[in-house]
Order: C-alpha cells, then structure tokens, then sequence
C-alpha cells in the first residue's frame, strides 16, 4: 500500500504536470512539486533513458535503472510511463496528455522539444492556458542558447565556484552540483506556482523561460553589488566570511573531524574559554576585546585549533551550546543521515518501500507544514511502472487499447 | 485593518537625504537608473498582501514574492535590520544605510520600523497582519510566541494568513534553541563537509548558501500555501503555519551523498584541488581558469568529443587518450590517468582564453565552462542578451546609482519586475501606519517611546 493512501489533501493536489525533465534540476524541480501533491507524470522513453538512472549509488552497487539513489532522490511521489516520440501513436498519445494538463516541463536545450513538435507555440494549440517550463542551461534565446551544462560546470560559469575555498588554491566549489540542488528547483518551482496564480485568475497561461546560469548568479548579490557599485573583484576567503572572531572551523578528536563555532560577544568568548579550560585566552590581551580578536584573529585561531583537538566533538558542541555558544560538529553524509537527532526528530528522512530497491531513504521537503503536511508520498517511479494506469486514467483507454498501442511500438 | 491596496500605486523614494516622508509619488514616475517605472504587464502575484520581518539573507524569501508583484512590506525593528550591519558597504563605508547586501535583498520592498519587543509594536504588528495574506518572519522558535505574534495570535483577526518561519534548526526537536548562524548549519546540515580540500579543514560555501538556500524553499512553500488557500471559498478561507528549517534546507542539497551512505556504504569525501576524475574539473588557462567536464554524469559520452578536439588542434599526446582504457570509469579515476590528461590537456589550454576554450568547446557540444569571476558575469554576452545587468538601482540615501542583477527567469505574460529600492530605515513608517489609521499624535507617540522609527 502506499502511503499515499493514508494522507490528507496536499496542497496541489489537482494540480497535473507533463514532464518531460531528466537529470539535475529539472528533475529537482518536479520533485518538489509532487511531493507537494501535484500529479507529476514523467514522461520517459526506453531509447532516451534518463542519465541519473545510470549513475551510482546502486542498491547493493548493483547497476540498473530502477536502482539508482540518485535518480530516486529526484523522482519522488511521480508517476512514469514511457512513450515512442516518434512513434505516430506516441505522438498522438502525448497530445491528448498534455491537453488535460497544467504544466509541460522541460530541461533540454532550445529546439529538442520543437523537434518533437512540443514547443511553446505548439502545445499552445493544444492547451491554450498552459504553464509551459523551459530551463535550459542559458535560455531560449540568444547567442549562448545551444551551450549545455551541468551543475558543476553552471556553479563555475555563476561565479559561485571561483568564491568557495582558499584563495592561495584552486577554487574549490560546494563539492557538488550545486545548482541542480537548490537554486534551479527553487527559482523554477516558484515562477511555475506564480504562473498557476496567474492563470487562476485571469484565464491566461505563459511561458517560463528559466536560463539555469541567472538563479545562482542572483544568489550572488552582495558581491556582484561590491563589484558594479564598489569596483572590488571578491576572492575566495576560506571560512573567514564573517567581521567576527573567533569564527570558523577548528579540529575536534579523530580523523577528519571538524567543528564551527564562533564566539563574537564577550559572554560567548568568556564562556568558549571556560569550557576549554584556557584561562591563559582569557587573560590575553589581544583577545580581550571584539575589535582586539578580530585584529589579532590569525594567532587566535592558531591557539584555538590545540585545544579544541583535544575535545570530541559533539561534546564540546553540546558544552558550548549549553552556554548558548554557536557550535556545529562538520558532519558527514552517514552523521546526517544516522547520527543526527535533530534530523530524526523533525522526520527529515523518509523511508519507502521501493519495487525493486526496498525500503530506502528520501529527502523530505525542509518545511513542516500545520495544516497541510506533505512529504514524499510515492517511491520513485520504475522505468514506466504507471503506463498503463495512467493511459487508462487519463486517455480512458482500456486493456485491449494499451496491449494494441504497445504491440506497435508506441510505448517503448 | 490595514488596507494594502490603499498604497499600491503609490511610493515615496525621494531622492534627497533629509526626510523620509516625502509625499507620495506616483509608481510611474521615473526612477533614477531606469528602475521602478510602471509595470506594463500584469504581475503574477498582484494583490498580494506580504510582512517581511526577517533581518538576514532570509530577506531573499520577500525578494522573490516582491519582485513577481506582491505587495511586501519588511518590518525592522527600530535600530534597523541585522543586515544593515554586514557588508559589503557601499564606497566601503560601513553604515547602516550603506549596507549592499540589504539593498539587494530589499529591493521591491517598503520598510517600517516598529519595535516588536514592545506591547504597543506587537499590537500594531497584529492589525497589520488583519490585512496581510503572508508573513515571513526568521526568528529561532518561541521567540514570536513570546511575543504574542505566533501563529494562533492572528487566527482570530486573519484565519486565511499563512505564516512563515525560518530558523536555523526549525522549531521543534533537540536542537531548536541551539544558537548558530549560516556556517553552523552548513556543518550540521552535511554540506560544509564536502567543500574544500583533502587534508585541510573544509571550507563553506560563498554567501550563506545555507541561509539562501531556506529562503527559496520557505518562498516555494509558503507560495503553494497561498495556492491552497486561495483556492478556498472566500470567507472560509484557512492559513497554516509553515516551519523551515535552514539545516533540512542544507540537507536538500547533498547530492547522492545519503544514498551513497544507504546503498554502497560510502561516506563522500570533498574532493576540491584536483580533477574529480581525469578531464573534469577545473584547469588553467591563458587568463584564468575552465571548468571541463569531459566526463559527463554516469557515463564518459563527452570523452571522445574532447579527445577529438585536442587531436584536431595539435596537441601533444592527444590521440593516447583514445584508446581503449579511456572508456572505463575506473581508470579515469585513477592518479596515473588524471595525470596524463593534465599533461595533454594543461599546454593546451595555456594558450587559450576562457572564452575562447567556452566557445569552441560548446561549439563542439562539450560541457565546458569559464570559471567567472564577478568581473565576469556583467561582460556575458548571453547574460547581456537577456539584459540580467539590464537594472541599475538608485540608492536614495547615497544619490548612488550601479547595476543590480535582475530577473532569474524570463515569465511571459507576467514579466519579473525590479521594483523600488530598497526603503530607508523607517522610510514608510507614516504612510503605513496612517493607511492602518493610527493618527499623527498616535504616531507621535509611538516614536517617542520608541516602539516605531
């Protein structure tokens, strides 16, 4: 059973999306939105499979494309079926689709849908108030329209890669695909929720023309405003972001295990020295004042990190946080998701019951909601699990219909 | 009850420094920088209602709602917002008016300064909210129950508000009242442990990610609660109260890391310094650096492409890496292949631009990219294109004027709007509470015992 079955209304519920993303942030975008309660079919072909269902992690590292974590992650509370394109009857199929639906969503690069004959202008003939989602890497339009991208590549060309690390180094980046992650999804599910707004009141529906270099760039602000106000070119700066310190992350016990604190009121810095027993800190002159630490932050750091190394570190966390200290052991993926009690207790991980993976683990979305909670309510789909279901429900067509459509190549 | 719509087609951004009750002007007036002219096109949000009483990067949430059309009012507290004292200042003259980062986060909106500490700032803050639809608040739990401003304190005056917290751990569970900012919830939300370095202590990310990161997903959530609640009967309508949490925010974005430790039993390391695998990652070139990314995800289909170009363009040792070990994902990981790809690939892009290798590698259908900097970003030309620098903002209270980025997505019928410049501390104060129907003595007093500014 799902657990579908047991929950109350979701807020966008009614709500139905054709959705033709894959990969990265498309596929984040959707997530969002069915785990919000919006009917999202993806729509998949077993010639075009999504590449995320070929990327590791596997369940039991056993490759397959119904076992991919990191499709399954991006994929939650959707349905799939699988279409032939171009397959006349496929054609037909997809039609009829997207003239009982909301939104048409894609992530390809400008003129892949065209070739499919679902551009903008074309599924305006079929649904004339639809809420239609391009998120290319660089817009429909213009001289970079065609460039493809990642998310690794796009936190290069935002300039969030070049800001993240030490600035002696390379730069260093999130470690991830950052932008797949957050800004993309969130910019994208925002303008489609403002859209079906829209389109509530007026009747009218639009295109959305999402070009996946703008979202992080706007999370850039404050520097590119240092830059065309002030003229300063901002560099990587490791940790030291904040005019405040001691402020960072120091070693704790073990092997690669850190913790970030920082202590910028007196109370905070007289209490981070009581609990590492320093009273030579304490009586240190170039640490007495906010102004004096902060000029002298580099030998406060480097008499810090020895004593802090001495600590475990949810120990000192829970010390420093019990004198109301700012602290945070660095935790790790297995920390987050096993060790983590802050997590647990606010449900953040949700477990379901996957066809072929098992039970295994899902992001729930970040907010809790009083009224209307909504949290991923299906696994992630097998490839075409829902074909039938979904052209039965849909289209009304009935068994005879399907086996005859599928015989022919229409649904491959 | 106030009456937002009272104000819609109206705005005070004077430019002169001595006063911040100017009378009011028309919307359509021009602005200075070309900003805030009449919107020709509907907006999507029109109608709105919004309080914005968050005082950091969580502003970005009433940026968003703002910038569609809603009606957003940030509410400050009487010294100013906490953000008015981070950098970067304008002229780097740090001030309270001068703060960039408020600028940006502000623009669209009007600001009040009221006292919520006080009885008489938390009875104004409740009939504000008697005609609001939305408010956003950045408080850690308890602290707006404290103040009678919880979410049950409004049903009684608005059933229909949805109301919307952001804290750094959410308001329930063991860690609720720990004390923190973006980089503590960037450590205890996994993210901050993938960035940087082997062997050094890792580094986080740029600009409060962590923080932005809550934000967009409070502005998507508290959005599709608006859905829900419009989508009501008039006069049976039901809010909710949405509880965000920056470190689950955090956690969105780890990537496969969860599953990574769920299904193969793998802690994912931070990795930055080197290629990722051989022909990904970031190199040097004549003026800077690219990001290649010749592997792909899950597969090796841009191998050959890359291999190709460098064997057309002369480089030495290219065609090696055409042969068959290329193909296996497990020798691309490997010292000795990393090595022979930054011995091929490094001379190459020695003696290339970062555009020149982002126009022929794209031209080549290659992920290949500049590694920006904010020098960078206003001299794209696809940026240019979609006129993203397009905006300049005017800041009132400097007579300044400089470029601002602009819309993050392109909306058709309901085109993304700059709006006005960020409000002045207490700019709208007057005008709001006048509009709310406290009368000029009422406010004279408020101001003096301090409760408004």
């Amino acid at each position: 059973m799902n657990a579908a079955d047991n929950m109350p209304r979701l807020p966008l519920a009614g709500v139905r999306i054709a959705d033709f993303t894959w990969i990265g942030a498309g596929s984040y975008t959707t997530k969002i939105l069915a785990d919000f309660g919006a009917d999202v079919v993806k729509i998949e072909s077993s010639g075009r499979i999504d590449t995320l269902r070929d990327a590791r992690p596997f369940k039991d590292g056993v490759r397959g494309v119904n076992r991919s974590g990191y499709f399954a992650d991006r994929n939650s509370s959707k349905r799939s079926i699988t279409l032939d394109l171009k397959h006349p009857q496929g054609q037909e199929l997809v039609r009829r689709l997207i003239a009982g639906s909301d939104v048409v969503s894609n992530n390809f690069t400008p003129g892949v849908m065209e070739r499919f004959g679902l551009g903008y202008e074309a599924v305006r003939a079929i649904r004339p108030d639809i809420v239609y989602l391009a998120m290319s890497m660089a817009g429909q339009t213009g001289p970079e329209a065609q460039y493809l991208g990642y998310g690794l590549t796009m936190g290069a060309v935002t300039g969030l890669q070049g800001l993240c690390g030490l600035p002696e180094r390379e730069p260093a980046g999130t470690g991830t695909n950052y932008p797949d992650h957050v800004p993309n999804p969130s910019h994208a599910a925002f303008a489609v929720l403002a859209a079906l707004r829209h389109r509530r009141r007026t009747g009218q529906g639009q295109c959305i023309d999402l070009a996946q270099i703008e979202p992080t760039v706007s999370l850039l602000g404050p520097a590119l405003l240092d830059f065309t106000a002030n003229g300063r070119v901002a560099n990587r700066s490791g940790n030291d972001h904040v005019a405040a310190a001691p402020h960072g992350v120091y070693p704790t016990q073990g092997t690669d295990r850190w913790i970030a604190l920082g202590a910028e009121t007196q109370e905070a810095w007289r209490a981070l020295v009581e609990v590492l027993q320093a009273p030579a800190l304490q009586a240190d002159p170039r640490f007495g004042t906010p102004a004096a630490r902060w000029q002298h932050r580099a030998a406060l750091d480097a008499a810090l990190a020895p004593l802090t190394a001495g600590h475990e570190g949810y120990a000192l966390m829970q010390a420093l946080q019990a004198r109301g200290v700012p602290a945070g052991v660095v935790q790790d993926a297995s920390d987050v998701l096993l060790r983590d009690p802050q997590l647990a207790a606010r449900g953040h991980w949700v477990y379901l019951d996957h066809p072929e993976m098992g039970r295994s683990v899902y992001n729930a979305l970040p907010v809790a909601l009083s009224r209307t909670p909504s949290r991923p309510h299906r696994p992630a789909p097998l490839l075409g699990q829902h074909t039938d279901e979904v052209l039965a429900e849909r289209l009304g067509l009935d068994a005879d219909a399907i086996a005859a459509l599928r015989a022919d190549g229409a649904l491959s | 009850m106030y009456d937002f719509a009272k104000f819609t087609s109206k705005s005070s951004h004077n430019m002169d420094m001595e006063t911040s009750t100017a009378p009011a002007a028309p919307t359509g007036a021009a602005m200075p920088g070309g900003a805030g002219a009449a919107p020709a096109s509907p907006a999507a949000l029109a109608g709105l209602r919004v309080l914005d009483l968050c005082g950091g990067y969580e502003q970005y949430a009433g940026k968003l709602f703002a910038q569609l059309g809603a009606e957003v009012i940030l509410v400050e507290p009487v010294d100013g917002s906490r953000i008015r004292r981070e950098g970067p200042f304008l002229h780097d003259r740090p001030h309270r008016e001068h703060s960039l980062a408020f600028a940006y986060f502000n623009q669209g909106k009007r600001g009040i300064c009221v006292d919520l500490d006080t009885a008489d700032g938390q009875a104004l803050l409740r009939r504000l909210a008697a005609g609001a639809d939305l408010l956003i608040s950045g408080e850690a739990g308890g602290v707006m129950q404290a103040r009678g401003l919880g979410a049950e304190a409004f049903r009684a005056v608005q059933p229909g508000l949805v109301t919307t917290n952001i804290s750094l751990f959410g308001e329930t569970g063991p860690y609720a009242h720990y004390q923190g900012d973006d980089l503590v919830a960037m450590a205890l939300g996994g993210l901050l442990y993938l960035g940087g370095y082997p062997g050094q202590a890792p580094t986080v990310a740029h600009g409060q990610q962590g923080v932005l990161a809550a934000a967009q997903f409070a502005a998507v959530a508290a959005l599709v609660a608006v859905w829900d609640v419009e989508g009501q009967p008039p006069g049976a309508r039901e809010g909710q109260h949405l509880d965000v949490s920056v470190q689950e925010s955090v956690a969105m974005a780890l990537e496969n890391s969860a599953q990574f430790v769920e299904l193969e039993n793998t802690v994912r390391k931070r990795d930055a310094g080197g290629q990722r695998q051989a022909g990904t990652g970031v190199f040097a070139c004549r003026d800077g650096l690219v990001y290649l990314m010749a592997g792909g995800i899950a597969s090796n289909r841009f191998w050959a492409g890359t291999v190709q170009w460098l064997v057309e363009e002369g480089a030495p040792g290219a065609a090696s890496l055409g042969e068959p070990q290329w193909n296996d994902a497990s020798y691309l990981a490997t010292d000795e292949a990393k090595r022979i790809f930054m011995d091929v690939f490094a001379p190459f892009a020695a003696t290339r631009t970062k555009a020149e290798l982002y126009a022929e590698g794209q031209r080549r259908r290659l992920p290949i990219c500049p590694v920006s900097t904010v020098a960078d970003l206003p001299q794209s030309r696809q940026l240019q294109h979609r006129g993203y620098f397009g905006n300049s903002t005017a800041h009132p209270f400097s007579g300044s004027a400089f470029a601002i980025p602009g819309a993050p997505y392109g909306l058709s019928a309901t085109p993304w709007q700059a709006g006005r410049p960020a409000p002045r501390l207490g700019e709208h104060t007057s005008e709001v509470l006048a509009a709310l129907g406290v009368d000029v003595g009422e406010q004279a007093v408020l101001l003096r015992a301090g409760a408004i500014a």
